[in-house]
């Protein structure tokens, strides 16, 4: 339904752009649409993952090309709602939102962001190419959308996908990958792990945080059938195909290495590259970090596929970031940024962007032969935001308050330092406390996720 | 300082005595120089240290969240007190700090006396000395490459400190797992704070009249009776300073656990600071977050007065 509603609107958007716009696609330039923000500087805070190292090399095409200065500031991704919160809530310098899915919902109804549509209605900063349909549907109303608004354009955009040593697998006797989570734990499992040699069949990164709460503990709720909450949004994780897909995570803790619970995405995609596992949910965006001899020593082994199908069918795990215009910004950087976020997320600059070691959301781009040859995630990765779970995470302001809770007791229930009942339990009643908290139960606000 | 300020008074009001054409102190001349004196010092504290306290202190009286702007901050009286004091996290973590700092400072303590006895020895001048130095360099590492350095010291595949264990029989798994993290990080807290021991304790040691120490080594008074009678009076007001800077300094641990463990596996290594940051930039619940640290401030006040009531004595000749 929510899906239904973004992509119309994507499209009311694009149309209302298409008949309203006087200036003609040919006459449109970005360095003429520039023009006037010559010498303005937009700020923007981004990580230090493959997507922003690529950005950052294509960067000065752009300044060159419009006279607008990008000054980003590189931040570790646990710090980077922390310092964009308080830089909105005091009036800070920041232009561009860095908006994780997660954070959208926030942002939103806090104001810190601009509707796109503000800057649409004006065709003289509007690329009559934008083409929000060109988009990945799942990844704009994922990624940029809160209430049927968009608000940001998909960036950074990662889908869960199994990577995995080929080798290792053929030598274990298999010559493709496991299709679903029941075949990866009963068959793929034991063969695959052997303790005294030190390898193990899989590898869960697991670390307190978001890591703990995105990537370990919804990855295992969806694909069973299960879910954080209900329509009347309580806890739905004591419900059966909830604790089915807790208890199966459990179940992997023997086939994957000792420490795991402490494991972040370096210490799990690393897990991999050496050799210790042979198989790794992980995003998309580790490609280049695996595919790179100085980081990764998997070399011509590593092979990549969707994740595992659950009981539900296959639902990988689903993250990434969207550009925004921040709302605390004057008129004037404001319309620079959202040339900036324009071009950024262009389809004429996404092959580059892809080459650079970024993952594009626009669909075009992985329709080219040459890209499709060259980059072996291509086939998983679209295939994987072909159907997927928009609200893999709630995407509500309370989203963070709980992913501590979870952070806390999905590895308390990993450690065995409670049973996974009690967890799901604890994690339920703390979840609906905050849920109460922010009048989401006596109808003071909207059961939007 | 009051020496020097005194002297400058004394000169100010020197030289005013000598010009009798002059029509009374001025504000920078004579009765108030002082005032010029302190004025810096006394601007910086208000800034950095009474002013962000009492709004700590406010904010904490108020239903404060960053990111929920639009609900305002009105004032909720005790609600934000009595949810902390109603709150099973926080007495957990208070918990865990307390079982930290019960299993680092006896260690950091007994090892720290030993290291300053043995430095407090006749001979080896120059290997003394060295030994002096590097003393200082964990005290001058950085809380967060502690913690970093931590995390690579006991990664499971390649950590030196987890393959030594290993050569000794000691699999264990460090980070990931709740005995394990706990005692990585309490390693990480000895390494970098027991020299800090050693030196308070050495410069108590130093004070010990020799001719004392020798009077009862020529009475042949043993090693414990020596320690007890002559040598533990003077290291008490070190030990009490010891006490008090520690407990505030455990109380406050951060950077180092955050880097490391970041609070986990679970809650293991969650301390209290690391609870009370969960709540102030994670959720940005200010208001709960400043009850927090009120009450710690306040738990800190409390301690100190105890070690001081208790263990302080001053030691005389």
């Amino acid at each position: 339904m929510k899906f239904l509603k973004a992509s119309c609107c994507a499209l009311a958007m694009a149309t209302a752009l298409a008949l309203s716009s006087p200036v003609k696609a040919e006459d449109w330039s970005l360095a003429k649409a520039a023009e006037p923000f010559k010498g303005e500087t937009i700020n923007v805070i981004f990580l230090d993952r493959p997507g922003y190292r690529a950005i950052i090399k294509l960067l000065p095409q752009f300044e060159k090309e419009t006279g607008i200065k990008v000054n980003y500031e590189i931040v570790p991704y646990e710090n980077t709602r922390e310092k964009e919160v308080l830089n909105f809530s005091s009036q800070g310098d920041l232009t561009v939102a860095l908006v994780d899915l997660v954070w959208v919902g926030e942002f939103a109804e806090n104001g810190w962001i601009v509707p796109v549509d503000h800057f649409t209605s004006d065709p003289s900063i509007t690329d009559p190419k934008l083409d929000l349909k060109g988009f990945f549907p799942l990844l704009l109303d994922a990624f940029g959308t809160w209430g049927g608004t968009v608000y940001g354009l998909p960036f950074d955009n990662y889908s869960g996908l199994l990577f995995y040593n080929k080798c290792m697998l053929k030598d274990a006797g298999f010559d493709k990958p496991p299709a679903t989570w029941d075949e990866l734990l009963k068959t793929y499992a034991p063969k695959l792990t052997n303790k005294e040699k030190g390898t193990y069949a899989y590898v869960l990164q697991s670390r307190r945080g978001e890591t703990q709460s995105a990537d370990s503990f919804m990855r295992f709720l969806w694909p069973f059938g299960g879910s954080l909450l209900n329509k009347e949004f309580k806890s739905n994780l004591s419900s059966k195909e909830s604790l089915d897909g807790l208890n199966f995570r459990q179940a992997l803790a023997p086939y994957m290495p000792p420490g795991y619970v402490s494991f972040d995405h370096a210490e799990a995609v690393n897990a991999l590259a050496q050799g210790q596992a042979a198989m790794l949910t992980e995003w998309s965006a580790f490609y280049s970090t695996l595919t790179d001899p100085k980081t990764s020593k998997i070399g011509d082994c590593l092979a990549v596929a969707p994740e595992p199908a659950g009981a539900a069918g296959r639902l990988p795990a689903l993250g990434g970031f969207s550009l925004a215009v921040a709302s605390q910004a004057p008129e004037e950087q404001q319309k620079a940024a959202w040339l900036f976020i324009q071009w950024a997320t262009s389809d004429a600059i996404a092959k580059d962007y892809v080459e650079a070691g970024g993952v594009s959301g626009r669909t075009k781009v992985y329709e080219d032969p040459e890209i499709k040859a060259k980059y072996q995630f291509v086939e998983p990765l679209v295939q994987s935001w072909q159907k997927g779970v928009a609200v893999f995470r709630p995407r509500f302001p309370a989203w963070p308050a709980i992913s501590e809770i979870i952070g806390e007791w999905g590895s308390k229930m990993q450690l065995g330092e409670v049973s996974v009942e009690q967890g799901a339990k604890e994690i339920g009643s703390r979840m609906e406390d905050v849920l109460q908290k922010e009048g989401y139960y006596d109808g003071k606000k909207k059961l939007l996720q | 300082m009051s020496t020097s300020i005194e002297h400058a008074n004394k000169t100010v009001a020197a030289s005013a005595a000598r010009n009798p054409s002059g029509k009374g102190p001025r504000l920078g001349h004579g009765r108030f120089v002082h005032v010029w004196f302190l004025a810096p010092a006394v601007l910086a504290l208000l800034a950095i240290g009474t002013y962000p306290t009492i709004f700590a202190v406010v904010t904490s009286f108020h239903q404060y969240n960053l990111t929920r702007v639009r609900d305002g901050f009105p004032f909720v009286g005790y609600a934000n007190y009595v949810s902390v004091l109603g709150d099973s996290s926080f007495w957990n973590t208070l918990l865990t700090t307390l079982e930290f700092f019960l299993v680092v400072m006896p260690i950091e303590i007994v090892l720290g006396f030993v290291i300053a006895s043995l430095l407090h020895r006749e001979g080896l001048g120059f290997l003394r000395s060295v030994a002096r130095v590097t003393l200082v360099v964990p005290l001058a590492t950085t809380y967060a490459v502690v913690g970093l350095v931590g995390r690579l010291l006991f990664n499971q595949d390649f950590g030196v400190l987890t393959q030594a264990f290993r050569a000794i029989g000691l699999d264990i798994d460090w980070l990931g797992s709740v005995g394990g993290a706990f005692a990585a990080i309490a390693i990480m807290d000895v390494w970098q704070w027991t020299p800090f021991c050693a030196l308070i304790f050495l410069a108590g040691l130093t004070m010990v009249p020799g001719e004392i120490e020798e009077a009862a080594r020529l009475d042949r008074a043993s090693g414990l009776k020596l320690f007890w009678h002559i040598q533990l009076p003077f290291l008490l007001p070190g030990l009490t300073s010891l006490l008090i800077l520690r407990s505030a300094d455990i109380l406050k641990l951060f950077d180092m656990i955050f880097t490391m463990t970041r609070g986990g596996p679970g809650s293991a290594t969650e301390l209290i600071s690391i609870y009370i940051q969960r709540i102030g930039f994670r959720v940005f619940d200010l208001g709960t977050a400043s009850a927090q640290a009120i009450l710690l401030l306040i738990l800190t006040i409390v301690l100190s007065r105890l070690y001081i009531r208790f263990l302080y004595r001053e030691a005389s000749a």
